[in-house]
């Protein structure tokens, strides 16, 4: 493999650790707006 | 001695302090915020079977990321090249996403089950219970006992503090938050767990990168590396990390309790994307810490001790600030404390509902309240125990392999009951037995040196790797091409593998306790004229706290 390469291969995963974090917590915050407006717990 | 000293000068005791305090007392709060004056036994162990998207798939996502996976791809980063990481982490990642399609038959059959092993009792009966539910038992408890040994291991080199007093603190973090709300709060927790997580692979990776020489390192180090570590294609690293690995993804997952506790608690309409995020989230992460392995082959490093599982903290203490390794420190501590509390919850969850529920009380009669008692009375021995085991320094790795591997005797005794109505209670127990009795010998050289007998070890793990590919491909496409690819499998895999495999002992031991689970099982089972009627799972499994008494008891007779 080449430098290039080498190199999006390394940070290729943090890009998308970053990504799943993202929609990890957009999906809490979902999952805690609809609790609250139904007037229960998160869990 | 070396490490220590040369780490207790990166954090000293009140920043170590500090951080624990803050990660536990965190964690505490959040499960205070949901504690209830009285928790329900069915909440204790499901969560109310109807957790939305983000909490299940974040909590999927931390539970599967344990401190040990995060030491372990480094270190096959470090092993085997550029591929080691791919070798530990993807096929980590794939036994979430495999075992997706049979959660959603296991949910269908038994919407509300707690553990899998509960779903096995209301199928065949005590026997296939007990087994399902030991081995979920003695994988927790390894699991639980090396993720304190990791957090007293990290205490130990960051830190002026020793061993002992990390494990116990760690230990002690841990069972506070858990005890009073079980399987809720170790979901709950699971968030912020996997916020530090991620939220620190994400920034500490291109740190380490930029910080060790950027791209310069691969032209300037490539002389460290040998033809197999330089490629991306290396027979090493598949033979020794990954084909163990890819006959262990429906094994791990079957036999974890953690992962059917989820499933079990996530909205039915949810399981999907939450299965398939948590794959992309562990995978990422894990192949991504697996990276630093890799770096640390390309600069040369050499483990501290000689011991590859000082690579992740060395690097960490070479590479990052002050303030970066504080998020190293709880990024580490969010791994082991994610999957110690899952742990926690499922050990309770199997002794309230196999032990007590459906054993001692009996479904109908047991107590709620009763219930919650033995399931947080089982939190704190399973913490004791898991203590004393780890002031052992046992090699929990290995041990791990080892009940990878026999977990391989239940996959698909498991599934096909799940699919086929001819499986008995009697084809479970004997094809699991029959698999480990062939598996023990197997893993552990037992055998005698003979040619006959090492071409039918080589003919089982044939076998074995058409049961699994078999497997596989049933849960997404089915019976008729899951048939297909296995036999394909088999007779591509046969002139490569007969001949060799049984050197391969890991990797051979675990392909034949699948092959002869599935072959015992058939046998016991294909000429059974009975057809068991899956209908009859829902009806003898219910919720502990609304059971209502009726008058015919539909648990099968043993």
């Amino acid at each position: 493999m080449g430098t290039l390469a080498l190199t999006a291969y390394v940070l290729v995963w943090p890009a998308i650790v970053a990504a799943v974090l993202f929609f990890l917590v957009r999906g809490f915050v979902k999952d805690w707006r609809e609790a609250r407006e139904e007037g229960r717990s998160i869990i | 001695m070396g490490t220590e000293s040369m780490a207790s000068q990166q954090l000293s005791a009140p920043v170590i302090i500090f951080l624990l305090v803050l990660f536990f007392g965190g964690t505490l709060f959040m499960s205070v915020m949901i504690g209830k004056k009285k928790e329900n036994a069915d909440g204790y162990m499901n969560a109310g079977q109807n957790i939305g998207f983000g909490i299940a798939a974040t909590s999927m996502t931390a539970t599967w990321i344990w401190a040990s996976s995060m030491y372990a791809s480094a270190t096959a980063g470090y092993t085997y090249g550029i591929s080691g990481p791919i070798h530990y982490g993807l096929w980590g990642a794939l036994m979430i996403l495999f075992i997706y399609p049979f959660g959603r038959r296991i949910r269908a059959v038994a919407p509300r089950a707690h553990t899998l092993a509960e779903v096995m009792h209301a199928r065949h009966g005590r026997s296939s219970q007990l087994m399902l539910a030991g081995s979920n038992v003695l994988g927790s408890l390894i699991s639980l006992t090396s993720n304190f040994i990791a957090g007293g291991a990290l205490v130990a080199m960051l830190s002026p503090f020793n061993f002992t007093q990390g494990i116990l603190v760690m230990a002690a973090g841990v069972l506070l938050y858990t005890l009073w709300s079980g399987f809720r709060a170790s979901v709950l927790t699971d968030f912020a767990q996997a916020v530090a997580m991620l939220g620190a692979v994400a920034v500490i990776i291109p740190v380490v990168f930029f910080a060790a020489g950027g791209p310069g390192m691969f032209e300037a180090g490539a002389q460290n590396l040998t033809p197999q570590q330089s490629s991306f294609f290396s027979s090493d690293a598949f033979l020794n990390q990954g084909a163990p690995y890819i006959a262990a993804v429906l094994a791990y997952a079957i036999g974890n309790q953690t992962i059917a506790q989820r499933l079990f608690a996530v909205r039915e309409d949810l399981i999907k994307p939450t299965f398939i995020t948590a794959t992309i989230g562990y995978g990422a992460t894990v192949i991504g810490i697996g990276m630093l392995g890799v770096m640390a082959l390309y600069l040369g490093m050499e483990p501290m001790g000689g011991d590859v599982n000082n690579l992740i903290p060395q690097i960490a203490t070479t590479f990052l600030g002050p303030i970066l390794l504080c998020v190293f420190f709880i990024m580490i501590i969010g791994a082991l404390a994610s999957t110690a509390d899952s742990d926690l919850s499922a050990l309770s969850s199997i002794m309230m509902a196999d032990v007590y529920g459906q054993n001692v009380a009996g479904r109908k009669k047991a107590n709620p309240k009763t219930m919650l008692f033995v399931g947080r009375v089982t939190m704190v021995v399973a913490t004791g125990a898991a203590l004393y085991f780890a002031s052992g320094q046992m090699n929990i790795l290995d041990l791990l392999v080892f009940v990878g591997a026999m977990w391989g005797a239940l996959v698909f005794p498991v599934i096909a009951s799940f699919y086929w109505g001819k499986v008995t209670n009697a084809a479970f127990t004997v094809a699991t037995l029959a698999a480990l009795a062939l598996f023990i010998p197997v893993r552990f050289e037992m055998l005698p040196d003979n040619i006959a007998i090492d071409l039918g070890v080589d003919v089982l793990s044939v076998l074995g790797i058409g049961v699994v590919l078999g497997l596989m491909a049933f849960g997404f496409f089915g019976l008729k091409p899951a048939l297909w690819i296995g036999s394909i499998a088999a007779v591509v895999s046969a002139p490569f593998a007969i001949g060799f495999l049984h050197d391969y002992h890991v990797l051979s031991g675990s392909l034949v306790a699948y092959s002869v689970s599935t072959v015992v099982c058939y046998l016991m089972s294909f000429r059974n004229k009975k057809d068991f009627d899956f209908a009859l799972i829902d009806q003898r499994i219910g919720e502990f706290d609304r059971e209502e008494s009726s008058d015919e008891d539909p648990t099968p007779a043993h």
